[in-house]
């Protein structure tokens, strides 16, 4: 059992920990910016620690000052959250070598999952499918129209250390490839500082499914189900659910069990989750594995009823997952989750500053997590997401409801919000009928 | 919780001082203490410090935490001298603030001496790297902010330095 959690994170998820740490009765540390002294998360931790300027560089990215902070306060554990450190092996096992307990898995399963290309090999030797294409890395632009060649066009090219986009080209024939391949070779080694590419067959207008799993150190590992993360926009996630529309009991049962030979064959332990493609004709396959707790977690809370927080702070302590063996954890109900970001929701711009006034909703079925308070100021340096609506309802169609009074009683002055946006999507007939795939923010834009 | 005695202190505390309120969590239980609120027909009184002045700190908090002798008026600057008067170097790291080299040591500096931009002034550990905390100003250490040992915070006040 954990005693003293340090939280090395910022805003909502911040405090979501907190919560989760409070009703466990283990002890908390907040660590902040500059910029942050004055962010909810420093109100509710027990202990609370500067340790740097407004830039995330200096401050919440700063390994040295993370762990020089935990060993001022005596934390014993740290929680990275999501961002920032959280998927930093290194970080991992500095925190692991300062004898402090890392909330999440092991720096070898970070780094194993961190490398695409690895990941993906691993993957496949876990008989989970995965796209054809190249195993592991590219050697040269000729080995890449080779295997193209092969697999037959479009194909997609990757950055191994990739994620966010970044070093992502698609090519629809040869010439393409040859051309993308130099300008994914060079935007790869610009944004991650490692140039390494695989590529994959593309699958046209596929929907974005992942599995959420818990694995503890005693070696039992379960799937929570999925979640529908289709709506996004540049790789960025818009609104998620579950379950899926797209998803029967049958299919459930066999992503998850790929899902969890994934996680096996990694000797992953605490929270993670494995992102799938799921074409229109059912056929899934691995992308790549997320080894950290997601923004999107509560939306598994409220189908399962199990704690995902408070499972990674169990796991972490050495204690078994809590879901009783012989339960078989099944979707219940519906649940929505809306991302509120403070930004323009026509130009999808950032707008940081003051909230001047804030009412939440409230009523059945209504969940948010948040770090906002009246007269708190939004700074500019960081994440645009300021709070996460997630309804819950008996089926979709409640969920939807339920989930557009909720953004419409909602009150944020003084900033423009995403809400616009959500109520929109909200009555978009493909999104009502519950029929869309990852191309749905593009064709949406453009209407 | 609270003994009777220790909320009547906490009471006379808060309404003596410059503080606002005051909200304690402890052994299950909160506390809020309100100095500003009207509380009882005699007004609270009102501390009439001159908002730039530092806080002086009693010196022997210092000279107990360094063990070092301290002259009675170490911990404090002179009256009337203003914020502006003074340079504070703070804390570039989080870590832990020492004042000299090893336990047996003399202090790098001491209250009264004077320094010059890039004399070092303490030492702050982090993750078992001893940092060499340099002055940045020339000038006269008036006060120092930090007990030996103490853990600090990125930018908090370590000396205060009357800039010759």
């Amino acid at each position: 059992m954990l005693s003293k959690v340090l939280i090395a994170n910022r805003g909502e998820i911040a405090v979501r920990i907190i919560a989760g740490c409070r009703e466990m009765g283990i002890g908390t540390v907040a660590i902040h910016s500059e910029a942050d002294r004055d962010s909810l998360h420093v109100k509710l931790a027990d202990e609370s620690v500067c340790i740097g300027p407004a830039a995330s560089a200096d401050s919440y990215l700063n390994v040295t000052a993370v762990i020089s902070a935990a060993e001022i306060t005596g934390a014993d554990a740290i929680h990275p959250g999501y961002g920032f450190l959280a998927e930093n092996a290194n970080f991992a096992q500095i925190a692991t070598e300062s004898g402090l307990i890392f909330i999440g898995p092991s720096a070898d399963s970070i780094r194993m999952m961190g490398n695409k290309a690895a990941a993906r090999a691993a993957a496949a030797e876990a008989g989970c499918p995965v796209l054809p294409g190249s195993e592991g890395a590219l050697t040269s632009s000729d080995h890449a129209l080779e295997l193209a060649e092969g697999i037959g066009y479009p194909v997609i090219l990757k950055a191994s250390a990739g994620g966010g986009g970044r070093g992502m080209r698609l090519a629809w024939n040869r010439d393409e490839l040859q051309h993308a391949y130099d300008t994914a070779w060079s935007e790869a080694e610009i944004a991650f500082g490692d140039p390494t590419l695989y590529l994959e067959k593309f699958v046209q207008n596929p929907r974005h499914i992942e599995f959420q799993i818990l694995a503890d150190s005693h070696g039992r590992v379960v799937h929570l189900g999925e979640r529908e993360c289709s709506i996004q926009r540049r790789h960025q996630k818009i609104l998620e659910e579950a379950p899926s529309a797209a998803i029967d009991e049958e299919l459930r049962a066999e992503m998850g069990r790929a899902a969890i030979a994934v996680v096996r064959a990694a000797k992953y332990v605490n929270a993670g989750t494995i992102e799938f493609l799921l074409a229109a004709d059912g056929g899934f396959s691995f992308m790549e594995m997320n080894t950290r707790i997601q923004v999107e977690h509560p939306v598994t809370e409220l189908v399962t009823g199990v704690d995902l927080i408070r499972e990674q702070l169990l796991i972490a302590g050495g204690e078994p997952i809590s879901i009783p063996k012989r339960r078989q954890v099944r979707p219940r109900g519906h649940a929505i989750e809306f991302r509120i970001n403070a930004e323009d929701p026509e130009r999808l711009t950032p707008s940081p500053g003051r909230i001047t006034h804030l009412a939440l909703p409230g009523g059945p079925g209504v969940r948010i997590d948040t770090h906002l308070y009246s007269g708190y100021m939004v700074p500019p340096y960081y994440d645009s997401l300021i709070a996460k609506l997630v309804v819950y309802g008996r089926d979709r169609e409640e969920a939807i409801v339920r989930g557009r009074r909720a953004l419409e009683m909602f009150r944020i002055e003084g900033i423009k919000t995403s809400i616009p946006l959500h109520l929109k999507i909200l009555a978009d007939p493909d999104f009502r009928s519950g029929d869309f795939s990852t191309s749905f923010m593009e064709r949406y834009m453009s209407k | 919780m609270f003994k009777f005695e220790e909320l009547c202190e906490l009471v006379r505390l808060v309404g003596s001082s410059e503080v606002a309120m005051v909200e304690i969590e402890h052994a299950g239980g909160r506390l809020r203490i309100d100095g500003k609120a009207p509380v009882s027909s005699i007004p609270a009184p009102v501390a009439m410090v001159a908002a730039a002045a530092p806080t002086p700190v009693a010196p022997a908090e210092n000279a107990v935490a360094t063990g070092m002798p301290v002259s009675p008026d170490a911990g404090s600057t002179t009256e009337g001298e203003t914020d502006e008067d003074l340079h504070y170097v703070t804390s570039p790291i989080v870590g832990t603030f020492y004042r000299s080299p090893n336990p047996d040591a003399e202090p790098y500096a001491k209250v009264g001496q004077d320094v010059e931009g890039g004399t070092t002034l303490c030492i702050v550990e982090a993750m078992k790297l001893m940092n060499e905390i340099e002055s940045d100003q020339s000038g006269t250490i008036v006060k120092v902010f930090p007990g030996n040992a103490q853990p600090v915070e990125f930018g908090e006040r370590l000396f205060a330095i009357r800039v010759s």
